[in-house]
């Protein structure tokens, strides 16, 4: 009884538990699944870093249009003239569109994508 | 005495023949994927940007593993009695909503207060919230058996709305939260000390005391014990006396607590809350202990390894972010990072004797 009980434990693989408890799967096949993924992520990886750099976007805020730029970590964002509004005078790039953080072009160097928006003083 | 021992395994390893030989070297390659992708990764970019390696950089990722610690450690504990626990990233927003309405000199979302309550108030206030909302898991999941997905989902959605409607009390309108005091500033990001110029906040300090702390508590209390008992056979703890639902209960609250920890930093470390503030963390929590070997199989799981996971988690998203890879697609490495470790989990679940 006792022997035979051994023997149906190493024919049939370790039954998984708790979240995997109704996973069937062999360990030939897993095998394969984390080559497959690994390959998968390492290509992801390469994609994004053959793809890198950041996207600033500029809302004027109702001024004239600025193009987006694409920026690597830890550059500065290069401004050749700064948008214009009718009646307003501009006021420098900010974080948010409250204009309460503002961006230091010469100093602040971008470490992610993100908009920066046009503040305006009232000629 | 180390050094025996590796003579003892290098010895094993001759005494195979070479059909196990492969054998071995396929079980270490598989098992430990994860680790060897990451350190490539990390050897890529620090050739590539050699800032990656500088002082800065190492303190910037130390800071934030401190600053993703708790979440992770509350979430282990959930994953160790094989649930998970999603509303997490919610219950971080919500107290750092909370703590950065109160700790503040503007008083948006109460216009009737004058000054800003004792830190120590504020603290007991959002370790209650945590609290009621793991009581509110724990419950569920430990009397009504309904699986943590679920009850943790609906609390998530509950709590995001509850964050929703406090935030649009009394002149905030929904705004986001900032001006806080430099009191709370100053306890959580204030120096701890400096090296080479660049200085540690104080909340890395905090982080490894709830390291510690939860180290005790999983490993030399009878609470801990018992959780380990209940993740890995629910029937067989009851049946040697283990009070399960208590048991769930409170790992369920504690995580809470856990939660309501990383939103107090929180608050304090982005400097603003609002109603994005936590989202998404739970992802990262999770995905950092499947990564560090807490086993969604059930009670199995250690607190260095959770601190691991993080670590690591967090080196290579840092190096990404270097190499100006965009968010978007490191959504899509988080997701197969998470599926990858699922894998190598089962896989040596399965191998194990």
């Amino acid at each position: 009884m006792e022997e035979s009980k051994q023997q149906t434990e190493q024919q049939t693989p370790r039954q998984l538990r708790g979240l995997y408890s109704k996973v069937k799967i062999s360990v030939k096949t897993l095998n394969i699944i984390i080559v497959v993924l690994c390959a998968l992520l390492i290509a992801c990886m390469a994609f994004g870093v053959a793809k890198g750099g950041f996207h600033v976007s500029f809302d004027t805020q109702g001024g004239t249009a600025v193009e987006t730029q694409t920026r690597m970590h830890g550059e500065l964002i290069e401004m050749q003239e700064a948008p214009t509004r009718e009646g307003f005078e501009f006021d420098g790039w900010y974080l948010d569109p409250g204009c309460t953080v503002p961006w230091n072009l010469e100093t602040d160097t971008v470490t992610e994508s993100m908009t920066l928006y046009a503040g305006w003083r009232e000629k | 005495m180390a050094e025996n021992k590796i003579k003892a395994k290098e010895q094993a390893f001759k005494d195979l023949s070479s059909k196990d030989k492969t054998k071995v070297i396929t079980d270490l390659l598989l098992n430990n994927a994860m680790y060897i992708i990451i350190i490539l990764a990390v050897i890529y970019i620090s050739i590539k940007v050699p800032a990656f390696l500088k002082l800065p950089s190492i303190v910037n990722v130390i800071s934030l593993t401190a600053a993703k610690l708790p979440i992770a450690l509350g979430i282990g504990g959930c994953i160790v009695l094989t649930g998970t626990d999603i509303s997490a990233g919610r219950v971080v927003g919500l107290t750092a909503c909370i703590s950065a309405s109160l700790l503040t000199t503007t008083f948006k979302v109460f216009p009737d207060m004058a000054s800003a309550p004792p830190i120590i108030v504020v603290m007991l206030i959002i370790l209650l919230t945590g609290g009621v909302v793991g009581l509110v898991n724990g419950f569920s999941v430990a009397k009504f058996k309904l699986h943590p997905f679920i009850v943790t989902l609906s609390t998530q959605l509950i709590t995001y709305g509850i964050i929703l409607m406090y935030l649009m009390k009394g002149t905030n309108n929904g705004q986001t939260l900032s001006g806080l005091t430099d009191g709370y500033r100053s306890l959580v990001t204030g120096t701890l000390f400096t090296i080479g110029g660049v200085a540690v906040p104080r909340y890395v300090l905090y982080s490894i005391i709830l390291v510690a702390l939860m180290w005790v508590i999983w490993n030399k209390t009878t609470f801990g014990k018992n959780m380990f008992a209940v993740g890995s056979n629910e029937e067989a703890a009851n049946v040697s006396g283990v009070n399960v639902s208590l048991t769930i209960i409170m790992v369920f609250v504690l995580a809470g607590m856990m939660y309501a920890v990383t939103g107090f930093l929180d608050g304090a470390r982005i400097a603003s809350a609002n109603a994005n503030t936590g989202l998404n963390y739970e992802c990262d929590a999770i995905a950092a202990c499947v990564i560090g070997g807490v086993s969604f199989v059930g009670g199995i799981g250690r607190i260095s390894g959770i601190v691991v996971g993080v670590l690591l988690l967090q080196i290579i998203f840092t190096g990404l972010n270097f190499l100006a890879v965009d968010a978007n697609m490191l959504y899509i490495i988080k997701g197969l990072i998470i599926l990858i470790a699922c894998a190598i989990d089962m896989r040596k679940y399965l191998v194990k004797k």
